[in-house]
């Protein structure tokens, strides 16, 4: 019988300090047994995550960092907050970790074919939204849909993920990418402003289009009441929770709210899902 | 219906009248005929539902600390009750000007289990009459001595009089004997280590970690308690008997000084685990080596949670 | 089928048993009964009123459990140290609770294989209650005293033997080989549980309790009743459907545990940032109380609790259960 509570070896093949002040690195994990990597990946999708085990210091949730095309790899981003995260950021090339996953639900993408997606990301919570973006922008997925709009905010330039990368989605025709910091500062090409007046700026047409909106509780509050006035509806803008998670497969009971489990029917909700749950959030 | 119970309905119903207090905390009838339970009335009209009996096993003091801050509060307070109160009010958990103390001196608390031990788990009435307590089941009526089911703390109350009350309904009751009082515990010094440390161990064994005695406890009032600390972790939440025995240990060492005796801890367990023999070890050593009984006064603190610079540090060589 | 069995021949059938299992029953310690494994079987005391404090739910969800031993860096999972097993006089409450929870450890794309292994390596045989006691309110839940889902075996005491309504394979396996009750018997033991059912009094309407509780949320009604509540961990620990556990890594000992958890305890929700989403005690005990009657209701149409009683008599202060539903369904908001 498969025991959903056993992590699988992982390898870290490779860090990347993504932040300027050093709080925040990807690690790139490779898979120890081959059956494993393919066990993954067949059911791997956007927006789902994993728990990442260190035996003595115990498991933490991550939202999965990577599209599935970039590699034989799983990429976490992780921010240095406490005594487990201390000692991951500590782990170098080499070392491994143990991981359980894909868990949990994701981006349902494949229910909007066709449709214009619009990505509006604060901070560190843009992980999986840059996973979400990766995997649209792979050619025979890019083709199934319309625009795809990305609006990315934080707090000053040092701070955004995955730089290398998102520098060369000013040069691609099939995204309009749209950066933005709080406060202007020297240097800065691009937009100064917080992301939901930045995202009222844009004004991301709302007709045959879908959202997905993750960050700082601030500025969900603010950005979704700019998407109702663009007309969006609640049942088309997704978002992720984050909640204390133990299991990470539904039975521990320490993510619950209401009915449901954030680890098992989440992490991915619609506006219209989220408003249905009690407030105990 | 009993003379105190007209007595603290007509009390509570006066001081909320005239705006002495936001809330009253006291007891009402139980759902279960040994039982009672706390009740909170914040109009004169809900006087009507408080009592007064045997029955009445918890230590309200314990919800001071949780009630809001600016709240002023009329209690019910007993000995213990009281004591507690006095010493709530020196650790500087609450402001004495809010509390209005109705004291009552207390005859002891029936310890429900003590029943039921004898007569099975189906009580469906219990009355106090006179020295005696009634209890109906679904084979008749048995009758008790209430000194022979009071709780062991009860048994051996040196101070039911209430300390420092606003008012006191009902007469004042004689202290208890302190050579009485004092006496199991040097029984049970007396014991050898080994037997000693088998009874703990005993005991401890059954505990399942509600913390119940904690929570039940007037003194322990602390937003974060020492075994939910992760950074040091003092003691493990896994059952085994390290981390088991070190949560009785620590918490025994953590009221002393402190602990009124009242006993709300044992008779809140659902395991029946005696723990007040710890602590009463403790606060003996409290009154032999410092003159200190925690409730005794307004002013003195504890020993262990004050210094003066004159202090002997004998331990500091 | 119906299988008919002396009391006096119990023991003799529990010494069968133990050739191929353990066999757990309630055994006397002291002042209170607890389910033990037997070394003899004069151990076993069926009799025991109210409800054994601690519940039979710890045979198959330990409250601590080592999960996993860490050996040269790899994490062995412990999921097969478990061996044949017959719980007996286990009474329907529990027996219920056990399938109940069942609905959380096995459904869904994730099994529980700790759980999983020992239900399938034990056999229930339950002994139903012909007495309630005055503290059980099983009718109210959808249950009864005689409630024979869950169980192996359905034991029936009629005078001095026991009808033995055999319910699986597992039970057949078991009482096979003992004589048929007679028509007369089976009827006796009928009766014996129309009239303990008949017995109970209803402390509360559980209809509509769901939608109720919804629609209280936000009402005034949890900050009144929530005041005499201490928040220790009684109810949920002693409560055969409570479910919530916490997993630790013990270094010293290279186990990873899982061990039992309260919603009743402030860090329950506690998050890293410091957020807390339940930060009040009315938080808790309205999520306590609406996991068991309106959440669990949401999510497999039946109340997550089966009216054993123990949380209305070890509650310190006397919160009862019976009086927090009858008062929620009465409740009007003002």
């Amino acid at each position: 019988m498969h025991n959903p509570y056993k992590p699988i070896p992982m390898r870290i093949a490779r860090t990347v300090v993504e932040t300027d002040d050093q709080s925040l690195k990807s690690f790139e994990l490779t898979f120890e047994r081959k059956a494993d990597q393919e066990k993954f990946f067949s059911k791997y999708r956007p927006g789902q995550f994993c728990q990442l085990s260190i035996f003595s210091k115990g498991e933490a949730p991550f939202g999965v960092a990577s599209a599935a095309w970039e590699g034989d790899f799983v990429r976490f981003t992780i921010n240095k907050i406490g005594v487990f995260t201390r000692a991951i950021h500590e782990m170098k090339p080499g070392d491994t970790i143990g991981m359980r996953g894909p868990l949990g639900n994701w981006y349902p993408i494949e229910d909007w074919k066709g449709s214009n997606i619009v990505i509006i990301g604060g901070g560190y919570a843009f992980t999986t939204l840059f996973t979400l973006a990766q995997h649209l922008l792979a050619p025979e997925i890019r083709s199934q849909y319309g625009d795809l709009t990305v609006i990315y905010g934080a707090r000053e330039p040092g701070l955004f993920l995955y730089k290398k990368v998102i520098e060369t989605w000013y040069e691609r025709k099939d995204i309009n990418f749209y950066q933005t910091i709080d406060n202007p500062r020297e240097g800065w090409g691009h937009l100064v402003g917080y992301v939901p007046t930045v995202t009222k700026e844009i004004a991301p047409a709302a007709e045959n289009a879908v959202a997905f909106v993750c960050g700082p509780p601030v500025m969900i509050r603010f950005t979704l009441p700019v998407l109702n006035e663009l007309c969006f509806p609640p049942e088309r803008i997704y978002t992720s929770l984050e909640k204390r998670m133990k299991c990470g497969i539904g039975k521990c009971g320490r993510c619950n709210v209401g009915p449901k489990y954030i680890c098992k029917d989440g992490p991915v909700f619609t506006f219209a899902e989220l408003r249905e749950l009690p407030s105990d959030l | 219906m009993n003379q105190l119970t007209l007595a603290i309905r007509r009390e509570a119903a006066r001081i909320l009248e005239e705006n002495i207090v936001d809330v009253v905390i006291g007891f009402e009838a139980g759902t279960l005929p040994l039982r009672a339970q706390p009740a909170f009335i914040t109009q004169k009209e809900e006087a009507e539902k408080l009592m007064y009996s045997g029955f009445c096993q918890n230590n309200l003091a314990s919800y001071l600390t949780r009630r809001p801050k600016e709240e002023r509060i009329g209690i019910i307070c007993r000995g213990c009750e009281s004591r507690a109160v006095r010493a709530l009010v020196i650790e500087h958990q609450h402001d004495r000007d809010r509390l209005y103390l109705i004291g009552i001196p207390c005859t002891g608390i029936i310890d429900w289990r003590k029943i039921e031990r004898q007569v099975g788990e189906n009580a469906l009435q219990a009355v106090e009459e006179g020295d005696e307590v009634i209890v109906t089941t679904r084979d008749g009526e048995h009758r008790f001595q209430r000194a022979d089911v009071l709780h062991d703390s009860c048994q051996r109350c040196l101070h039911p009089n209430p300390v420092g009350a606003d008012i006191v309904l009902g007469d004042p009751l004689p202290e208890g004997d302190p050579e009485q009082a004092w006496a199991p515990v040097l029984e049970f010094e007396a014991l050898p280590p080994e037997e000693r440390y088998a009874y703990f161990v005993q005991e401890a064994e059954r505990c399942i970690r509600c913390y119940a005695c904690r929570e039940a406890c007037p003194m322990c009032y602390c937003t974060e308690c020492f075994v939910d600390y992760t950074t040091p972790r003092w003691a493990e939440s896994m059952i085994t008997p390290s981390g088991t025995q070190a949560w009785h240990i620590i918490r025994a060492f953590h009221q002393t000084g402190r602990c009124v005796s009242c006993g709300a801890c044992e008779r809140a367990c659902p395991m029946d685990i005696k723990m007040t023999y710890l602590v009463d070890k403790l606060n003996y050593d409290m009154v032999q080596q410092y003159g200190f009984e925690v409730g005794a006064s307004n002013e003195a603190q504890p020993p262990f949670a004050a210094f003066t610079l004159d202090d002997k540090n004998r331990f500091v060589r | 089928m119906y299988k008919i069995l002396s009391k006096a021949g119990l023991p003799g059938l529990i010494e069968k048993w133990m050739e191929q299992a353990t066999v757990y029953a309630p055994v006397r310690q002291g002042d209170f009964t607890q389910f033990e494994p037997l070394d003899d079987p004069a151990q076993a005391d069926l009799y025991y009123t109210a409800n054994t404090r601690y519940p039979p739910k710890a045979l198959f969800l330990p409250q601590s459990e080592i999960m996993f031993r860490a050996k040269d860096g790899e994490l062995e999972s412990t999921e097969d140290e478990v061996s044949s097993r017959v719980i007996l006089g286990i009474h329907s409450c529990d027996t219920r609770a056990l399938q109940l929870l069942d609905g959380v450890f096995l459904a869904g794309d994730y099994q529980d294989p700790y759980w999983a292994k020992k239900r399938e390596q034990t056999t229930l045989v339950v002994l139903g209650c012909a007495d309630p006691c005055e503290t059980c309110f099983c009718t109210s839940v959808g249950s009864g005293p005689f409630d024979k889902r869950g169980a192996d075996v359905m034991l029936i005491n009629i005078d001095d033997k026991y009808v033995a309504d055999v319910r699986s394979e597992k039970g057949q396996a078991l009482f096979d080989h003992l004589p048929d009750a007679s028509q007369e018997q089976v009827v006796t033991s009928r009766q014996v549980q129309a009239a303990a059912a008949a017995k109970m009094e209803k402390p509360f309407e559980s209809e509509g309790i769901k939608d109720k509780l919804y629609s209280l949320f936000d009402s005034d009604f949890w900050p009144k009743i929530q005041q005499s509540c201490l928040g220790c961990g009684i109810c949920t620990f002693l409560c055969p459907t409570c479910y919530c556990f916490d997993i630790v890594d013990e270094a010293q000992r290279n186990e990873r545990v899982r061990n039992w958890d309260t919603c009743m305890f402030r860090i329950y929700s506690q998050e890293a940032s410091g957020h807390n989403p339940r930060p009040t005690n009315t938080e808790r005990v309205r999520q306590r109380i609406m996991h068991k009657y309106a959440y669990f209701v949401e999510l497999y149409d039946e109340i997550g609790c089966t009216g054993c009683g123990r949380c209305v008599r070890y509650c310190p202060v006397n919160l009862d259960i019976r009086q927090i539903i009858r008062s929620a369904q009465a409740w009007e908001e003002s």
